[in-house]
């Protein structure tokens, strides 16, 4: 399966935010997309989810035009920027919820298994960025995608994620992005890098350094 | 389809103890039951309107990946909210 993205035109007001965007995503593959603070790359997820309405889109799903948003037909799962669950919802009912099994999340993360029974707001920022990841990532959707899954986690569990998003492409096509870009490039199979409203992909990670991303000599 | 129910039935949870207490000021006020219904339904707006303007619509997102649209997820609020309150009139028209 496959995803394009492409013809993006999103406005703020009267600002242009996306103006020249084409994204490609396939299934196998973990798509990585850079950029700036500010340039657009979690408007460009929330687009491709369908939470974002821009003024003009064009979404296919392997050469096929879609036209409704793509959450409405359970393909996709997203994780945003921000908390995702409820806070006041328990982690047991979380996993009840959306069928996951606890004792494979206790497998990866052996920390949390005193953490069944509390309430997504007990535990700590990094606790639940890593829980909410996991059950984006465990979704049954052909589409996930991630907005900053590895901010304010510890580095000990960046690994284990890396390895779960690394296992996960193999039956989904994974669009990630975050400021830790080591950890991005690390997994990715294509990079995109997202400036002046436009993507351009990156074949060679210099051409980073070339588009201002990173600092002379970063890599 | 259990799944998205229990959902729904998890963002109407913290509205519950409020619609109870509309439905007291109802049963004060205007014991019928089309009142009711209009009545809940301008508040379903309400809220709908609040979680739209504010940042709050970013809780949407939970729901969305379990396919539940926004428009979908007020209806069936709406639907959950006016059984019990009805199921309420009744009762109370019955018992008190």
């Amino acid at each position: 399966m496959s995803i394009e993205l492409d013809s993006v035109e999103l406005y703020f007001n009267k600002r242009r935010i996306l103006n020249g965007i084409y994204l490609k995503a396939e299934t196998g593959k973990i798509t990585g997309l850079l950029g700036r603070n500010g340039c657009g790359k979690s408007c460009v997820l929330q687009i491709l989810f369908g939470s974002l309405q821009p003024k003009y889109k064009f979404i296919k799903i392997d050469g096929n035009p879609v036209l409704k948003p793509l959450y409405t037909q359970q393909k996709t799962a997203y994780l945003p920027q921000h908390h995702l669950a409820p806070d006041h919802l328990k982690i047991k009912t979380l996993f009840q919820l959306l069928q996951l099994d606890w004792n494979a999340f206790i497998s990866h993360f052996e920390s949390f298994s005193p953490y069944y029974n509390s309430k997504l707001n007990k535990v700590s920022g990094g606790e639940r960025r890593v829980i909410e990841t996991y059950a984006v990532l465990k979704q049954e959707g052909e589409i996930i995608l991630l907005d900053e899954p590895f901010s304010n986690i510890a580095p000990l569990y960046v690994e284990t994620i890396k390895n779960l998003i690394s296992a996960e492409k193999i039956n989904k096509a994974i669009i990630i992005t975050d400021h830790y870009y080591r950890d991005v490039i690390d997994i990715c199979d294509d990079l995109y890098l997202l400036s002046n409203g436009c993507t351009k992909k990156i074949e060679d990670l210099e051409e980073l350094e070339d588009y201002k991303y990173l600092n002379l000599g970063s890599l | 389809m259990i799944q998205r129910l229990g959902a729904i039935f998890l963002f109407y949870k913290p509205f519950f103890l409020w619609s109870m207490a509309v439905n007291i000021v109802l049963i004060i006020v205007n014991p019928y039951i089309l009142p009711s219904i209009i009545t809940k339904l301008l508040l379903t707006f309400f809220v709908w309107f609040l979680v739209h303007e504010t940042s709050a619509n970013r809780k949407l997102i939970f729901y969305k990946n379990l396919g539940i649209s926004t428009w979908r997820l007020f209806s069936t609020l709406f639907l959950i909210d006016i059984t019990i309150t009805v199921t309420f009139l009744l009762l109370m028209k019955a018992f008190v």
